[in-house]
């Protein structure tokens, strides 16, 4: 049993009204040419800047990639960033969804909303002021804990840095995450429902049949604003625990930041080709599953 | 501004002429000294439409030492009237020159009835423009202090005025100011302590700590290293803090309530009364121009008439201008007061009020203006084209540091000089900040830009200061010369960012080997040469710590550790212990790190956390930014604390000599040990002022002159604490004590330390030679240079400090810093 | 949002509500907890506090309420610390200068995108998003020497030119444009609209909440700007007011702290909640395929 929203006529995949036409590109010309500038060209430079040493500029080939590959510091970099995204996306987009679908029926849901909205126009610094004070060895955390009589812990140095990080993103993301969902929930026609419910689909039905198979386009978006949000929380760690926080939480970015100090450019440009390689791969990857998803 | 200032001469055509003459007169002087005027015929000649113009500097001979200069005037005649104090005898004098500073002959001495006795003491004196003299002078009687005010005429002779000054209403204004403070008191702080500096190099560090009295803050009113800074504190008594001389008639004076009094010197009347107490911070400064009050607060400056007693509107671009620089140190005018010069350390400005004129006439950059231990006392305006300037620096040749210098016009000579080298460093390094500006003089045709990356007040951490210098470097606009305390040598080295330094240093044999070659790389070359050093010393009695111990006989001792805090314990033994970490192939030794901190801590013992509370306060304001990290550690903080037993030893970095006092704590003690600390690796030192040439610099025979200028003999001299000169013979001449020599039997310095009732008296005396001589042997006896890696020094502080704490085991801690530096080093 | 018919609610997802309510709760300590800190008088903060602050003994504690509440620290803030002024206006410049060049470079380029057919569209677009999803530390160095060639480092319009041309909203109003049905288009080119007055007369209005949508999580991100200013910016006038964080080694200057973080807070929280709306009905219209 399957339930489509109804499409409307003649709106068949890419089918726009001003086909073949150059003039596009002139649409998109301002922008393109700043993007040559401000991004491209140096992107372009770190394309060249990866074959070459770091202040010499002497011609290297792939030396500094097979540098890399072996610096254990890069691979902890890159684990801790695999680690972190797989297990912080999936993690959100579901809390959020669940969320979502309990807010969008009840009353209050726009009032709850707007509370786990708000971290998010908290500015990084403030957060990170929040944090030093709430996880530092003789912080709020911990007095809380010592009432419970649990002895407290020095939480940045160990371990469970990582899952501050984690509670971090996911509390700064879940509101927006959660009105991405609901507008998705609200693009759902109401008469696709009672379609269903005539046919006698109870909730659990309607939920799984009609209401995941319709939010389906949303998750590409979704996905692409969390993946990108996720880079951010780097900013919180980098102002709470500074250059070398505990290893569980050294990202990507530290070590950018650090090898940027050290005149480290040879393997930075390196790491950031692999990179970018990286989110082209990601990025097909989610259109491919969204294009995928067409075929209803 | 240049601009301005172009246009501003073409319009003074006819001034010009006659200033000509002067001008005239005064190069010929100036070339006689081989001063700076002498340089500047070449620089003007290979010009191409280069502005032109600028005021050289020379120093005025003076016919007697002074102690102190209270005040000096162009009198209406244009005669120039100074009032000091002789150097040799103390006596209260007053001299004249009638052709611009190059004679002098004394007018009168002060009367004797306010001439320094147990009784009393002049406190400020200032000058009226026909001649007069007004002191503030405090009376000692009965416990506490009167302040008095006394008038001189032209020749000599004086009266009492009678005036009174109320009580003082101290305390609510007092805590009222306590929680605005942390705003200002770093500057205060940081003034207070370059005061002393110039006089004794000894000053006890109790003295940076933040004063609750804002008027004390005022450094060029010091005025006398004999009286006890403490002494004002210790009544209660109001007190003079501020006196000028306003028209010929009337002074105006501030008190410590922040009442400013007009007072007629015909009967001691009060004119106007300005009561400022409302304004953030109080009033640091009162100065006069013609008939304008000028009151200058940590917030804003305000303008009074006289006549009337209005403030009148607001001179925002002199309020921008002065803030910007912190503070005015002299003002004069050459008019009614329509417009003023004045001093600040970014040089002279000129400032009509109302705001149509702001120029700045000298960039102190390119003078001794802008040096750091330079504290101007006076500015006199001979004309628009010739001024001289009295102040304190403790770097000039004078012996007790007070200078008049003069400043000329050169008309072509070119305004900014054609190559400008920038110097860049991660703290503040008053040696370097005076070598500069010594330089200067002698190089016109080099302007050397000075950068500080971190201040007290941007907060900046080191990580972002480095990153920002990075990208300067890539985008070749970074400094050509750098000192690399703070940052990481190695790397620098290793990247081929830094130049080869080998033909810097000429003679190898003047300096002490094995420091110079401290950062010598597998070749042989020196890419970047310490300038000092500083050396890891510990100070004990013989119950505590027994000559030659070393680190594990030392810390199965119990109780040397008394009143530490764990931070400062560890990071003083990350000096003496970190170099012998690192193993053949870059990593660290952890079992070497784990008997560090494991014995350290049983020498710790339990951590008593009840003192941080008391303590509170001194921490905090020791913990704020700007300092150079190795000054927080020097031995020279735990001198009081030692002498009194609150420390059971005292341990830190030693860089700068003085004996005498070393010698009266050693005697407080009985049976005291002086002797290198111990630690895992022995014979250490930690170099310091690392001097390193960008391989980028545009100007690299420039950034050589001046890197071969910081190693010569007179560079290497220059000493504010900054560590030891590598040079031997300099080394020698900032340990002799030289400059007490032949006042042996007059000086008997008392200081304070954090409480008034423990004074440390002694003998200023020159060194002994076998002091001399023990210190220098240890000197040639240090091979190893402490690891200056900060990543891995916070690392170990931090966990360090945790477990000292007992918060971790040492083996825990031992952990979390490899973990830490483990990928610091894989990177 | 539109009126919906809704079945009542069972008892477990008033229990699910109820346990959301607190979880919102939660979300939102962190923001009471700033707020209750700039309020509160230098002593009450070093008793709460000092534990962090200064090393003293025991635990932080904090309460919600300040006990004796004082204005001290925003009149501190406000009057007494030209500074701030001075970095506030730079915030309102860097935010709306890109702002504003958003809203004209990038609506061009979605409105070319999403309405357009040439070669390469697909490809171009694909770099746009991975432009987007690169973070800063990659480009770092090269955009500091392009911005130097530029002579632009150094100067605001260093830190808002590349703003304008940021891929992020040329993304977000893409995925609306699209929106806009063609037929609609069609008709009025039939009715002889010019290319350029569909875009104005048809896309902008109908494609306005989602334009605003984009200026709003514009508007968060260059308020709270933070990497950029630090590395292409020296001169310490220029600096925004996201990068404002006293030092917190004392008391008096976390008080500081928390009263700057509040106020910086205020305008993004009132833009963010204005906007709330926009964002739902903007972000996902593109997305949720017609």
């Amino acid at each position: 049993m399957r339930f489509n929203k109804k499409k409307k006529p003649g709106n068949h995949k890419i089918n726009h009204g001003l086909v073949n036409n150059y003039r596009g590109f002139l649409w998109i010309l301002p922008s393109l040419l700043g993007v040559l500038i401000f991004y491209l060209l140096p992107y372009g430079d770190v394309v060249r800047r990866s074959f070459l040493g770091a202040v010499d500029n002497q011609f290297t080939g792939i030396k500094n990639y097979q540098t890399i590959f072996e610096n254990t510091a890069f691979l902890l970099a890159v684990k801790n960033t695999l680690r972190f995204t797989f297990f912080c996306i999936p993690v959100l987009i579901l809390a959020a969804l669940l969320c979502a679908v309990i807010l969008y029926r009840s009353k209050f849901g726009g009032v709850i909303k707007s509370a786990f909205l708000m971290p998010m126009a908290l500015p990084a610094v403030s957060v990170a002021l929040m944090w030093r004070l709430l996880f530092h060895s003789q912080g709020v955390m911990n007095q809380w804990l010592s009432c419970l009589g649990i002895a407290g812990k020095d939480w940045m140095n160990t371990e469970h840095a990582f899952w501050i990080l984690v509670v971090s993103y996911i509390w700064k993301n879940l509101g927006y995450d959660i009105v991405l969902w609901m507008a998705g929930l609200a693009g759902i026609s109401e008469n696709i429902y009672e379609a269903a419910r005539v046919d006698g689909a109870d909730e659990r039905q309607c939920f799984f049949y009609i209401t995941l198979p319709n939010l389906k386009p949303s998750l590409y978006t979704i996905t692409v604003l969390s993946f990108l949000n996720s880079f951010k929380v780097f900013r919180e760690a980098y102002l709470v625990a500074g250059d070398y926080p505990h290893e569980s939480i050294y990202m990507m970015q530290h070590l950018f930041n650090n090898w940027f100090r050290s005149f480290s450019f040879d393997k930075m440009a390196a790491a950031a080709v692999i990179e970018s390689i990286v989110l082209l791969g990601m990025i097909l990857l989610l259109q491919k599953a969204w294009d995928s998803g067409d075929g209803y | 501004m240049k601009k301005k200032w172009k246009s501003l001469w073409k319009c003074r055509i006819g001034l010009f002429l006659s200033a000509a003459l002067l001008i005239g007169s005064f190069s010929g002087c100036g070339g006689k000294d081989g001063s700076s005027a002498s340089g500047s015929g070449g620089a003007g000649g290979d010009d191409k439409g280069q502005a032109m113009g600028r005021f050289l500097e020379e120093e005025v001979e003076l016919p007697i030492a002074l102690g102190n200069i209270y005040d000096m005037k162009r009198m209406g005649n244009g005669t120039i009237r100074v009032m000091c104090s002789n150097g040799d005898n103390g006596n209260k004098e007053v001299w004249d020159s009638k052709d611009g500073g190059k004679t002098w002959e004394k007018a009168y001495d002060l009367p004797a009835e306010i001439q320094d006795t147990d009784d009393g003491y002049v406190d400020y004196a200032k000058l009226s423009s026909d001649g007069q003299a007004v002191c503030g002078y405090n009376k000692i009687a009965d416990g506490g202090i009167t302040p008095i005010l006394y008038l001189v005429d032209q020749t000599g002779s004086g009266k009492f005025l009678p005036f009174e000054l109320p009580a003082y209403e101290g305390d609510t204004r007092n805590s009222s100011f306590d929680t605005e403070g942390a705003y200002d008191y770093n500057t205060m702080s940081t003034e207070g302590k370059s005061v002393n500096a110039g006089e004794d190099q000894s000053e006890n560090p109790e003295e940076d700590q933040p004063e609750e009295n804002p008027d004390k803050a005022q450094p060029e009113e010091n005025p006398d290293e004999a009286q006890p800074e403490g002494e004002k504190e210790a009544k209660t008594g109001n007190l003079i803090v501020d006196l000028q001389f306003l028209g010929n008639d009337q002074v105006i004076l501030q008190d410590m309530n922040s009442t400013i009094y007009q007072i007629s010197t015909a009967d001691g009347s009060v004119k106007q009364k300005y009561e400022c107490s409302e304004t953030t911070g109080g009033i640091r400064q009162v100065y006069v121009a013609g008939k304008n009050l000028v009151l200058i607060s940590y917030t804003d400056i305000r303008v009074y008439d006289t006549e009337t007693g209005e403030q009148k509107s607001t001179e925002e671009t002199l309020q921008e201008n002065v803030l910007d620089h912190e503070n005015i140190s002299a003002i004069d005018t050459l008019n009614e007061g329509e417009s003023i010069y004045y001093l600040t350390r970014g040089g002279l400005y000129h400032y009509k009020f109302g705001g149509s004129i702001m120029e700045q006439m000298i960039d102190g950059g390119m003078n001794s203006l802008g040096a750091p231990a330079f504290y101007p006392m006076a500015l006199a305006m001979i004309d628009e084209e010739n001024l001289l300037v009295a102040a304190n620096d403790a770097n000039s040749d004078s012996p007790t540091g007070i200078v008049i210098l003069k400043y000329t016009y050169s008309p072509d000579t070119p305004a900014k000089p054609d190559k400008e080298i920038k110097v860049y460093s991660l703290y503040n390094n008053r040696e370097l900040g005076q070598s500069i500006s010594r330089f200067q003089k002698e190089h016109t045709d080099i302007y050397v830009n000075y950068q500080v990356a971190i201040s007290e007040e941007n907060g900046l951490t080191v990580s972002d200061a480095l990153k920002t210098l990075t990208t300067e470097i890539m985008a070749g606009k970074g400094p050509d010369l750098l000192l690399l305390d703070g940052m990481p040598v190695e790397t620098y080295i290793e990247k081929g960012i830094l130049k080869n330094l080998s033909s810097v240093i000429e003679k190898e044999d003047d300096y002490f080997g094995s420091i110079l070659k401290a950062y010598q790389d597998k070749e042989g070359q020196l890419y970047a040469v310490p300038a000092r050093f500083f050396i890891p010393m510990i100070h004990a009695k013989e119950a505590y710590y027994s000559q030659g111990e070393d680190f594990n006989t030392f810390t199965e001792r119990k109780d040397v550790f008394v009143n530490m805090d764990p931070e400062s314990v560890v990071e003083k033994f990350w000096y003496s212990c970190g170099a012998a970490w690192k193993k053949e192939d870059g990593t660290l030794d952890e079992s070497k790190i784990t008997e560090f901190l494991t014995r350290l801590k049983n020498a710790y013992g339990e951590y008593d956390n009840s003192k941080d509370q008391e303590e509170d306060g001194i921490y905090v304001a020791s913990d704020i930014g700007g300092f150079d990290e190795i000054k927080r550690t020097s031995l020279d903080y735990g001198n009081f604390e030692l002498a009194y037993g609150r420390l059971n030893t005292n341990i830190g970095l030693y860089g700068g000599m003085d004996y005498g006092m070393l010698k009266a704590v050693s005697e407080k003690l009985g049976d005291a040990v002086l002797d290198q600390m111990p630690g895992q690796a022995e014979n250490v030192f930690v170099p310091a002022m690392i001097v390193g040439i960008s391989s980028k610099s545009a100007q690299p025979e420039a950034a050589e002159e001046l890197a071969k200028y910081l190693f010569s003999s007179e560079a290497q001299k220059v000493s504010q604490s900054g560590g030891f000169p590598v040079e031997k013979e300099a080394f020698r001449s900032v340990i002799d004590g030289h400059q007490y020599e032949g006042k042996e039997s007059m000086r008997m310095v008392e200081i304070g330390g954090t409480s008034l009732e423990e004074p440390l008296s002694y003998d200023m005396v020159p060194t002994p030679e076998e002091e001399i001589q023990k210190l220098t042997d240890l000197a040639e006896l240090l091979t190893t240079p402490a690891l200056r890696d900060d990543v891995i020094k916070e690392a170990v502080i931090e966990q360090g400090e945790k477990v000292l704490k007992g918060e971790i085991s040492p083996e825990e801690g031992t952990k979390a810093l490899m973990q830490k530096v483990n990928i610091y080093l894989a990177e | 949002m539109k009126k919906k018919r809704k079945p009542p609610l069972p008892l477990g997802m008033k229990l699910l509500w109820g346990m959301l309510a607190l979880l919102a709760a939660l979300a939102l300590y962190p923001v009471i907890f700033l707020i209750a800190g700039s309020f509160m008088g230098n002593d009450e903060l070093r008793n709460y506090l000092g534990a962090v602050i200064s090393g003293s003994q025991g635990y932080a504690d904090f309460p919600l309420l300040p006990k004796y509440p004082t204005f001290q620290y925003y009149v501190e803030v406000l009057l007494d610390s030209p500074e701030f002024f001075v970095m506030f206006w730079n915030s309102i410049k860097i935010t709306f200068g890109v702002l504003a060049g958003q809203a004209v470079v990038g609506t061009m380029a979605a409105w070319g995108f999403a309405k357009y057919e040439f070669p390469g569209k697909k490809g171009l677009f694909l770099i746009y998003m991975i432009l987007m999803l690169l973070p800063f530390q990659v480009l770092m160095l090269s955009d500091y020497l392009v911005l130097d060639q530029l002579r632009l480092t150094d100067r605001l319009l260093g830190i808002i030119l590349p703003g304008v041309f940021s891929t992020f909203p040329v993304f977000i109003m893409y995925r609306f444009f699209t929106e806009i049905p063609d037929s609609l288009l069609e008709s009025a080119k039939l009715d002889g609209a010019r290319e350029w007055q569909l875009f104005f007369y048809l896309g902008l209005p109908i494609g306005s909440s989602g334009i605003i949508a984009a200026m709003v999580l514009g508007f968060l991100e260059y308020w709270s700007l933070i990497e950029q200013p630090l590395t292409f910016l020296k001169e310490k006038s220029l600096f925004p007011l996201s990068i404002f964080l006293p030092d917190i080694t004392s008391v008096d200057q976390s008080g500081m702290a928390f009263a700057a973080s509040v106020i910086t807070f205020l305008p993004a929280l009132l833009v963010f909640l204005g906007g709330q709306d926009y964002l739902e009905q903007g972000i996902m219209a593109g997305a949720v395929k017609e």
